[in-house]
């Protein structure tokens, strides 16, 4: 059954999740007006999934039941599906201007999925079944699953069973007769205290000696011994700010990270979906990485479709809309932008089935398309705010602009004096001018900043971790040999 | 006439896909457009895309007189002649 928006924020409530942020545990998370655009975001998967102009992006029909399913629920059947994921995600940029969230799930799905098939094949362990009834669970009740790869790792140098602290890894404390203890914790996770569920895999490939830290399973957010400590991000108590709703910028959607903890949390063998098979580790990793690297070649590229708006109006707004060099760095935004989109659609479009039947992308392109994505937004933001001036950092907050306090020689308040002073074109008024100019600063450095930019350059990995990834796939061997051929070398 | 109507996901349209459907609805007041639907008969289906490659999915709707496509705005006016002539 495919939920609402509103019936997902409903569903919230039920949760015993636990949440803290700044010190204190915040009983009403759902509410709390840092966190609920984040929350906002996820319910835009739902409320899209029901509307016919974003159906055929937004639902699929599950190979599992044979339900209409949402498309974040479903594993991949084909190349076409590979190619609508990416559109799906650019879409939902498009009306978030955020990190939407929903999409480490999906990526966790496939690559878990995969990865089980073959495992049991290995092992003859039962890890495929129990991942398909899992999943067949969450097709059912439309849940929100956080896939959780990233390990906090501690001392780089050091594999998991070095360190110091074992906790640094996700691992299995104890073995029991009904499943296993695990302790750690996963760090920068995506939208995990808006999620019904986690899905958590290993980090890295691992050794045998690893073999405790090669760990994947399923628990519900609320599962005892289970918390999270929400991050912090730029600009993030302007919500809490009364009369500021222009001041944010984009005070509907927003992103949401948070540390999620496992202390000795007990996990049924049901929902184990590897435990010790450390030579599937890394495949499980490179899987969900691969993903996850198509993904950024679609939800960024949305975002994107929004800054390179906001700075046309803001060009508009300025009355700088005929200027040449406007009209240039504008094209060029949309051509970097369109770029990554290129890349996003190329992966998926080249993709191939598993053993287990879902479609996997192709990888040399998805970290050509994520090393991109490690760049691009950068060179559009830095375009957008020159093509927006200094204002959009300088400017004066909401209340100046709407404030009756008298300041001027003739009795003018200082709302009329802000109003005075920062018109430009006829175009606008002054609030709309504002309201842009925020809204490129929340998207170039303030809260949305987290999810366009830092994101950008180290979600789903690293920009060194693409550039392994593109060394070994890349065949350089085969590319010395064509131009040796061509170059008449024996 | 019974037309299903079918849009793209629309994740980059280069025109209103909406504003077309309810253009192509002001020409032809007769004919009772309705969202495609699986396991309902239509006479027509009008697939609705946002750009050349028109990539929604339509196979798994009931069609009578077959299927109409469009990918840009200026389809509207032969969209209507065409589904006219069936009517």
């Amino acid at each position: 059954m495919l939920m609402t928006g509103e019936q997902y924020i409903e569903s919230l409530r039920k949760l015993k999740t636990r949440v803290y942020m700044f010190g204190e545990e915040i009983e009403n998370w759902v509410d709390h007006p840092i966190i609920r655009p984040s929350i906002n975001c996820v319910a835009m998967t739902y409320d899209l999934a029901q509307d016919p102009q974003y159906a055929d992006l937004m639902t699929a029909k599950s190979n599992l039941t044979g339900e209409t399913v949402n498309r974040f629920a479903h594993l991949h059947q084909s190349t076409d599906d590979l190619r609508k994921k990416v559109k799906m995600q650019r879409l939902l940029g498009q009306k978030t201007a955020s990190c939407f969230q929903r999409c480490v799930g999906m990526d966790a799905f496939n690559a878990v999925f995969s990865t089980t098939y073959e495992t049991d094949k290995k092992y003859g362990t039962n890890y495929h079944e129990n991942f398909k009834n899992f999943l067949i669970e969450v097709q059912k009740n439309d849940w929100i699953v956080d896939g959780a790869m990233t390990d906090p790792k501690g001392d780089r140098g050091l594999a998991p069973h070095a360190q110091k602290d074992a906790d640094l890894f996700v691992h299995i404390v104890e073995r029991r007769e009904d499943g296993i203890v695990v302790s750690g914790a996963k760090a920068h996770q995506t939208g995990s205290i808006n999620s019904h569920w986690h899905i958590i895999m290993p980090t890295q490939s691992m050794r045998e000696e690893d073999k405790d830290f090669a760990v994947s399973f399923a628990c519900p957010s609320d599962v005892e011994g289970m918390y999270m400590i929400y991050g912090r991000q730029s600009c993030d108590t302007r919500k809490l700010e009364e009369g500021a709703e222009i001041d944010l910028g984009n005070a509907k959607f927003g992103g949401q990270e948070a540390l999620v903890v496992f202390d000795n949390v007990f996990i049924p063998n049901k929902y184990i979906f590897q435990a010790g098979e450390y030579d599937f580790a890394g495949m499980m990793v490179e899987r969900f990485a691969g993903y996850h690297r198509q993904s950024y070649g679609g939800c960024k590229v949305g975002v994107g479709d929004v800054v390179i708006g906001a700075a046309a109006l803001a060009a508009q707004y300025n009355g700088a809309q005929k200027a040449s060099h406007v009209k240039d760095k504008l094209i060029e935004m949309t051509h970097l932008n369109e770029t990554l989109y290129c890349c996003g659609i190329a992966c998926s479009a080249e993709g191939y089935a598993t053993q287990a039947g879902n479609y996997q992308i192709d990888l040399l392109l998805a970290n050509v398309c994520k090393q991109n994505i490690t760049r691009f937004p950068y060179e559009i933001v830095r375009l957008a705010e020159d093509i927006a001036g200094g204002l959009m950092v300088t400017m004066p907050s909401e209340k100046d602009f709407k404030s009756d306090l008298k300041v001027g020689r003739n009795g003018e308040t200082i709302g009329e004096i802000c109003n005075k002073f920062f018109a430009a074109s006829p175009a606008c008024t002054t609030e709309e001018r504002m309201r842009v100019l925020r809204l490129l600063e929340n998207l170039c450095l303030g809260a949305a900043a987290v999810g366009y930019r830092t994101e950008s350059m180290h979600g789903a990995g690293s920009p060194q971790a693409q550039r392994i990834m593109i060394s070994r796939q890349g065949n350089i061997e085969g590319k010395k040999e064509l131009a040796k051929a061509i170059a008449g070398i024996k | 006439m019974k037309c299903g109507v079918r849009f793209c996901g629309g994740c980059n349209p280069r025109y209103d896909r909406g504003k077309a459907l309810e253009k192509i609805k002001e020409q032809l007041t007769d004919v009772d457009f309705v969202h495609a639907a699986e396991g309902e008969a239509h006479d027509l289906l009008l697939v609705i895309g946002g750009c050349t490659n028109c990539c929604a999915s339509y196979d798994q709707f009931e069609t009578k007189l077959g299927i109409l496509k469009m990918w840009d705005k200026t389809h509207i006016d032969q969209i209507c002649d065409e589904i006219e002539k069936k009517n």
